[in-house]
């Protein structure tokens, strides 16, 4: 029976299948909103759905000079990691599936798992425009993964453990942004910066380099991309909500908080100009970084004092 | 697969199929990292062979085919072409039709400068930008076609004239948009003078010294964002700019955020014209006269199109046809300043560079290449018809 339990789990809920469907959504709510604030219409509820069906049942082109393996096997990975994470958070407010000592640190590292698949499926084809989106991949990938890291890292330090289910029993109780504002600060960002949204989107800019790493893909590979990307999506405001909003210990409390992340995230999307690669890189590297060690100073010193 | 990684610069091809390009155009940038070190363009892939079709007609046809030339600045390729072919004819065109003309050309500036506002923010990533300018764009594209009947190809013009009149219903309407107008451009000439994110776009990109500007003779707004005095509104005043002066903008910085507030103040000078004609709007006839033949006989004509200069020559032969009919736009003036300006900066700026001056790639597709390499090329004159020009 456990193991049943533990495949449903995975598989369909609140893993699996539940978390697709509701990534989707969440991409959704994303697209709708945005075009809202753009004055646009914006997509019918289905159009996330329509599009990963469409795109899953069209043809995927191989280009030639790909390592076939690679090309084939990146996405499936990049879906996998974010799958994977998921088993580790707080998803719908419920209890994480898995928990053992240190799963913080696994759970960022598997979310970083579709930026470097995305930067490797970039670099792995010869068109130029995948190349140099693939270099502005993980250029960003280094600018932003060490401040999110870091930022998600403050409770930690607080509460002394690098387990999830021991920082959410003190987080269901405080509302860490009143007093780590910085920390919540970068995470969001981070998390932007982590799904390539605008204005972080220089890895991806259109009007320059097409669509970047992904350019040459099409049909499942992209689906699974765009996939993941919702998956991952979906577990970093969960774990943002989670850590600095108070808990998510409910599926109420979870549909407010991430929707309310979300519409955070949507209006910066909406407000600001495309950032410059180096510009990215220089925002990170000088302000984010040391935001977060002055929250850090600040979370250390004053555990010490009070402690 | 393993040589073409260890090469440290390489070429990318922007266009002819491009997301950034809404026409096509081939830029072969060669970057060095992120860093652009060489730039070249190759323009052509819009040909229409025009000005060929144009001796196959006669001179009031011709009009509906030049007026296709741009899509965006219609009503200025027949105000120049018009200004010819009646200046060929001695024929004098009743005050009122001047008068309107002006107007409906300066509505057409209105238009195409959001049109660039929208597109230029595209460019940079502010999709928000975009939109909001694309929607106040369709106020003034509401009034071109209350006026015309079109949004886009007005046919505003007639040798000798102009087809549309306008009343008091109109005038009141149009009064009524400019005033809605006025308030947004205020609005965005403050977003591109003081948003930060913006200005780290914009701010220093693509400088362009007033040195530069004039040797590579830019035209237009591009060039009066570098301080060059050059707008044919003000240094030859043409039809009812001769009594209502333009006041020239300028701005000195070159750069691309001066592109910006250039086209963005001179959004305002167009609405202070447009109330200025609709308050002295002059009585009397729409057209004038025009012989159907006109004799032998050749002229320029020159133009302020929102995008810069536009050049027309026109040669008659005494039939009802144009012997030939030149067309050289604006576009292909500042292309040059592209390739220039390109060198030197990051790829995510080459997109906003190129549209800093307004391309208009199926307007200026009609050069004959005559220099290729060290072998000069010389066409005669039936092989230049040949050609399509």
């Amino acid at each position: 029976m456990d193991i049943l339990r533990s495949f449903f789990a995975i598989l369909i809920f609140p893993g699996g299948l539940c978390l697709l469907f509701v990534s989707l959504i969440y991409e959704w709510v994303d697209r709708k909103l945005l075009a809202q604030l753009q004055n646009r219409i914006g997509p019918r509820w289905f159009q996330p759905f329509a599009d990963v069906i469409k795109l899953l049942a069209k043809e995927e082109v191989v280009p030639e000079g790909v390592d076939a393996g690679l090309f084939v096997g990146l996405p499936i990975l990049a879906l996998a990691g974010g799958l994977t994470a998921a088993l580790y958070v707080p998803l719908f407010g419920l209890v994480p599936i898995y928990n053992f000592p240190g799963d913080l640190i696994v759970t960022l590292y598997l979310l970083s798992l579709l930026t470097l698949c995305m930067g490797l499926a970039g670099s792995n084809t010869l068109d130029r425009f995948s190349l140099v989106g693939a270099t502005r991949t993980l250029t960003q990938l280094f600018s932003y993964e060490a401040p999110f890291l870091l930022a998600l890292l403050g409770p930690a330090i607080l509460t002394g453990s690098w387990q999830i289910s021991d920082i959410l029993a003190y987080t269901n109780s405080h509302w860490l942004l009143l007093t780590q504002p910085l920390g919540f600060l970068i995470a969001i960002i981070g998390l932007m910066g982590k799904l390539e949204l605008p204005p972080f989107d220089a890895p991806e800019a259109e009007t320059e380099i097409v669509a970047g790493a992904l350019t040459e893909y099409s049909g499942r590979g992209l689906a699974l991309f765009r996939l993941g990307k919702g998956v991952e999506l979906l577990v970093g405001l969960t774990l943002i909500a989670a850590f600095y909003l108070g808990g998510v210990t409910n599926p109420v409390f979870f549909l407010l908080k991430t929707l309310l992340l979300l519409l955070i995230m949507v209006g910066v999307q909406s407000l600001m100009t495309r950032l410059r690669i180096d510009q990215t890189v220089g925002l990170w590297w000088r302000y984010g970084v040391l935001a977060v060690f002055v929250q850090w100073l600040g979370i250390i010193v004053l555990k010490g004092v009070l402690l | 697969m393993q040589k073409e990684k260890t090469v440290s610069s390489f070429t990318i091809p922007i266009g002819p199929q491009h997301p950034a390009l809404k026409e096509p155009g081939h830029f072969l940038i060669t970057v060095d990292g992120e860093i652009v070190t060489k730039t070249v363009v190759r323009l052509g892939y819009a040909h229409r062979g025009i000005e060929r079709a144009l001796e196959e007609r006669n001179y009031v046809q011709c009009m509906y085919l030049l007026e296709r030339i741009c899509g965006i600045c219609s009503h200025i390729h027949a105000t120049a072409y018009c200004h010819a072919v009646e200046q060929l004819a001695g024929v004098e065109v009743p005050p009122r039709a001047q008068a309107i003309r002006l107007l409906v050309a300066e509505l057409e500036r209105i238009h195409s400068h959001f049109l660039w506002l929208g597109v230029a923010a595209h460019e940079a990533g502010f999709d928000t930008l975009f939109m909001y300018s694309w929607r106040d764009r369709e106020t003034v594209m509401d009034l071109l076609e209350n006026m015309t009947g079109n949004r886009v190809n007005y046919s505003a013009n007639l040798l000798g004239g102009v087809k549309f009149d306008v009343d008091d219903a109109l005038e009141g309407e149009i009064l009524k948009g400019l005033e809605f107008l006025e308030e947004r451009t205020h609005h965005y000439l403050d977003v591109v003078k003081t948003d930060i994110m913006f200005l780290q776009r914009t701010s220093g990109i693509g400088v362009m010294t007033r040195r530069q500007a004039e040797v590579l003779g830019a035209v237009g707004p591009t060039a009066r964002a570098s301080g060059v005095a050059r707008d044919i509104r003000v240094e030859a005043p043409y039809g009812a700019y001769v009594e209502h002066p333009v006041n020239i903008i300028l701005e000195q910085d070159g750069d691309l955020r001066a592109r910006f507030i250039v086209r963005l103040r001179e959004l305002f000078e167009s609405y202070r014209l447009i109330r200025e004609v609709l308050e002295t709007l002059p009585a009397g006839e729409l057209v004038g006269r025009v012989p159907r033949r006109i004799k032998a006989s050749e002229t320029v004509s020159r133009v302020e199109a929102p995008r810069g200069e536009l050049f027309y020559f026109v040669k008659s032969n005494g039939s009802d046809k144009p012997e030939r009919v030149k067309v050289r736009t604006p576009t292909i003036c500042n292309m040059l300043s592209v390739i220039k300006l390109a060198v030197g900066h990051q790829l995510a700026d080459i997109p906003m560079i190129l549209t800093g001056i307004d391309p208009c790639f199926s307007c200026n597709d009609r050069s004959v290449q005559i220099r290729s390499g060290d072998n000069l090329q010389v066409l005669t004159w039936e092989q230049l018809r040949q050609f399509g020009a």
